[in-house]
């Protein structure tokens, strides 16, 4: 659907709006009451066909705000349906998660961190918080006491009660299998619990959150121009996108165009970060499917691409290069003929890996018909990237709503209708052959000029970054009140849409297969974690002082027990 | 002195303690050249003993809801078995006269004695991966035993009889069984199903660390994981000596000349073992039992068919 005949259907909605907006071309708001916004959400996902992208919840000290984004893929547009909940002591509101599965996640979270209710929604346990953090104590609602937030450690003593929704415990009859919270299978830690039919699998759950940073809440306390760094270290793979990401939103923001160079350099980090990703990812599911050569030689390759961006940016992760109105490093120009040497050389390896896939039988006989997801189930979970291209999504941020220089350069978007494990693999890899050809003309073409300028001042607004992270697409949404920190800062990772959709492909799988399923979508929690902090029945357990000074009478202890003097500084 | 004769064989040479140690050995060589393989360093030339050493003298960890008894027993079961198995395929080829009648078929028994300790170490270890493990276990036995007793019987057909010395004796009269087409068929099949009991890729389902994070051996910690390791480290080691005794023309220890044979027999076997363990994923279980049932089997009737017509 294209702009012009979006906006004449949105004008079937004016009975239930209070408003519509449009600052900036492409980016529509809607403003309506809460009890309209069942309704009116039904409208844009069953009516239009909009794909959900995530819901921002924030406290706007008169009411609560719960701002639903949706993506008009074919004309790289943005529909965002701004809820007012005007009553802060019983904050409620209808759930979407009742028609759109997608939303059940970040409806859990809201729910989280600022105590909002969804009514009729299937699941309410707690999704991010600890199991220890205190009833009725929401991080992110302004009016919170800080003070609960620095002292809290874990005491598994203090939880909320046995009857309370915030428990995690899953009831399930069926011999269970759990995988994780520390498992071979994955790096990070998360938990899945199989029920198991002898190898078949008849359910599945899972719980987040065991390594959450309050990457949202620490955001709200920074600079803009220190937030790039923050965001970087949300996910170290993740660490040119996400930052691009934040950039691009607070460049709306301001209003102001980087120079085209900085734009070139931008294309160049994201795509080598890509290819990296896509080539760590395929060498763990060899390792995944016991294929451990393919494992080590893929990471082998990657190493080439790693070493690039070392030299680029000085980090083989946490690049910090792109910054608010242009990159902070530039790329000098005798390194081009070594990123075209080295990007020849990972092409030639990549289709050599093709090539493997496609000659070896166990690998067709592991991974094709496994674990499908299909169309209608890709939409309905709203999955992005990899995972919905496998799927036959035709969506890539990188053509649909172009940035940095990609609508400058000939590559192709890689989709697959299968939606298959095999499929997965397939796109990444040949999208790792088209992000060799993207890098290559991005250092031919690159023109000359500063890769920076000058930022003055961000006024106050909101606006919407959107990246084509590896993953998928990475969303920050950033609104500022004018002043030099942002107000509210919504991160979405690729993996919190994708990862949810294990729902619909795992069940009916056999164990051994929904392993690799689980691990075909790149989950990274720790892009899917970003939030928190407190103690049981809000009082201090312990700060830092006594965490230290406890931390030393320790060391005291075992001096003394092992009879050595105590060290002192003077000493060493 | 009689008595203590058969305990030396047994525990000191060439049973537990010289099989074990080579086994250990040969186990670095594998780790070794996978590593090659996979453009890694790998680990130094003691790396697997020092595994066994310090597990040695690790905790033993029983699981609570175990069966203690079975538990501590299970591990035992497999190591014996394969202890007398390599004893006897040792003797049987160096030392005149101790073949039995019926010698083949304990040995095949003695060789499934590791599988079944696996079994029951897996179905009383009180852990859902473990029990997984061992029913994975079990369909794998299930599923190679098949091709396997009847690519034996092909050699049985061919040689008339069940004598191990017979086999040794027919192939240095007539030469090495291999050396006709349903020999080569019989040799493929018996490798292949090799693999499977060595639990190496692409046959590893029952211990699929990514999958069920060891299968079996999740529970099992300290002395009784390492009796574990020393029987894989065995069968690593018996097994192929078993191959080469039933289709290479056996081999001897008298001479130096003799040892580098076996030596490059043996080297062969492993290297072959590697490979495929190096250029293969796993299988699932129904696709490993689907691929044993199905192509292996119908090999090990073609040979057997070949054999009764004297091919």
């Amino acid at each position: 659907m294209n702009q012009k005949e979006l906006k004449k259907r949105l004008t079937e909605l004016e009975d239930k709006l209070i408003g519509i907006e449009e600052p900036r071309e492409n980016c529509i708001y809607l403003n309506c009451e809460s009890q309209n916004s069942f309704a009116v959400n039904k409208f844009l996902f069953e009516e239009l066909r909009l794909r959900f992208v995530i819901a921002t919840g924030i406290d706007a000290e008169d009411c609560f705000e719960v701002i639903y984004h949706y993506a008009n893929d074919r004309a790289g547009s943005m529909v965002n349906l701004k809820a007012f909940i005007r009553n802060r002591k019983k904050p409620a509101i209808d759930s979407i998660a009742t028609f759109l599965p997608a939303a059940e996640w970040i409806e859990r979270e809201i729910h989280d961190i600022l105590g909002i209710d969804f009514n009729n929604h299937p699941d309410m346990r707690r999704l991010i918080l600890a199991d220890d953090w205190p009833e009725g104590v929401y991080p992110l609602r302004k009016d919170m006491d800080s003070k609960i937030a620095q002292g809290w450690t874990c005491k598994t003593s203090i939880r909320p009660s046995k009857k309370s929704p915030a428990r995690r415990t899953i009831p399930m009859k069926k011999p269970i299998l759990a995988v994780g919270p520390f498992h071979p299978l994955q790096e990070e830690m998360e938990f899945f619990q199989l029920a198991t039919d002898g190898e078949i699998v008849t359910d599945i759950d899972m719980r987040i959150s065991y390594n959450h940073r309050g990457i949202e809440k620490i955001s709200e306390s920074l600079q803009f121009d220190q937030v790039p760094f923050l965001v970087s270290r949300i996910c170290g793979i993740c660490s040119a996108s996400h930052p691009l990401a934040y950039v691009q939103a607070v460049e709306e923001l301001a209003g102001i165009e980087p120079p085209v160079r900085a734009l070139y350099v931008r294309t160049i980090i994201n795509e080598l970060e890509r290819i990296h990703s896509h080539v760590l990812w395929f060498g763990l599911a060899g390792h995944f499917i016991g294929y451990d050569t393919v494992f080590m030689w893929a990471w082998k390759y990657r190493e080439t691409v790693l070493d690039l961006l070392e030299e680029i940016t000085g980090n083989r992760n946490n690049y910090g290069n792109v910054t608010v109105g242009g990159c902070r490093e530039d790329i000098p120009d005798e390194l081009k003929p070594r990123i075209i040497k080295d990007i020849n050389f990972v092409e030639k390896k990549t289709n050599m890996l093709i090539k493997a896939v496609d000659d070896d039988p166990i690998l067709h006989a592991r991974l094709k018909g496994v674990g499908v997801l299909s169309y209608e189930d890709a939409v309905k979970f709203a999955v992005t990237g990899p995972t919905a291209r496998a799927s036959g999504i035709d969506i890539d941020v990188r053509r649909d709503e172009s940035y940095a220089a990609y609508d400058q350069l000939d590559w192709d978007v890689i989709t697959r209708p299968e939606g298959d494990v095999f499929a997965k693999v397939v796109v990444r890899l040949l999208e790792v052959v088209e992000s060799c050809k993207i890098i290559k003309q991005a250092v031919q073409k690159i023109p000359d000029g500063p890769v920076a300028m000058k930022v003055k001042q961000i006024p106050p607004g909101e606006a919407i970054g959107r990246v084509e992270a590896p993953r998928g697409e990475t969303f920050h949404y950033v609104r500022s009140d004018g002043g030099n920190r942002p107000v509210r800062h919504k991160v979405r990772a690729p993996s919190y849409v994708n990862v949810p959709s294990f729902k619909a492909s795992c069940i009916g799988e056999h164990i051994a297969d929904v392993t690799i399923t689980l691990a075909a979508v790149d989950p990274c929690y720790s892009c899917t974690e970003r939030l928190a902090v407190v103690d049981g029945e809000n009082k201090v357990m312990h700060d830092y002082e006594s965490l230290l000074r406890m931390s030393r009478e320790k060391m005291d202890r075992i001096s003394k027990d092992l009879g050595v003097e105590k060290l002192k500084l003077e000493d060493l | 002195m009689e008595i203590a004769k058969p305990v030396f064989y047994l525990l000191l040479f060439p049973g537990f303690l010289f099989t074990g140690i080579l086994g250990l050995f040969f186990m670095w060589v594998d780790r070794k050249v996978t590593a090659l393989i996979q453009s890694r360093m790998g680990p130094p030339w003691y790396q697997c003993y020092a595994d066994i050493g310090k597990l040695l003298y690790k905790q033993t960890i029983i699981p609570a809801g175990s069966n203690a008894f079975w538990f501590v027993l299970s591990p035992l079961i497999g190591l014996a078995g394969i202890t007398i198995a390599a004893t006897l395929i040792w003797l049987e080829n160096s030392v005149p006269h101790v073949s039995f009648v019926g010698d083949l078929i304990v040995l095949l028994y003695l060789l499934i004695l590791p599988s079944l300790s696996m079994i029951f170490a897996g179905s009383v270890s009180n852990n859902p991966f473990s029990a997984v493990g061992a029913s994975r276990e079990m369909s794998m036995v299930v599923a190679y035993e098949l091709p396997y007793i009847i690519a034996i019987f092909t050699l049985i057909l061919k040689v008339k009889s069940i004598l191990i010395s017979d086999i040794i004796l027919y192939q240095a009269e007539s030469g090495v069984l291999i050396g006709s087409l349903s020999g080569v068929i019989a040799f493929i099949v018996v490798f292949t199903c090799m693999q499977a009991k060595l639990t190496y890729l692409p046959f590893d389902i029952p211990e699929a660390e990514s999958e069920i994070i060891g299968g079996t051996l999740a529970e099992y910690s300290g002395v009784l994981l390492a009796l574990f390791k020393l029987t894989n480290a065995i069968m690593l080691v018996t097994l192929p000596l078993f191959l080469i005794t039933l289709f290479l023309g056996g081999f001897n220890i008298n001479s130096w000349q003799n040892i580098v044979y076996l030596v490059i027999k043996y080297v062969v076997i492993l290297t072959l073992i590697i490979l495929v363990k190096s250029i293969h994923p796993r299988l699932r279980i129904d696709q490993a039992i689907k691929f044993f049932w199905g192509p292996v089997t119908i090999l090990a009737i073609t040979g057997f068919i070949l054999a009764l017509i004297g091919v």
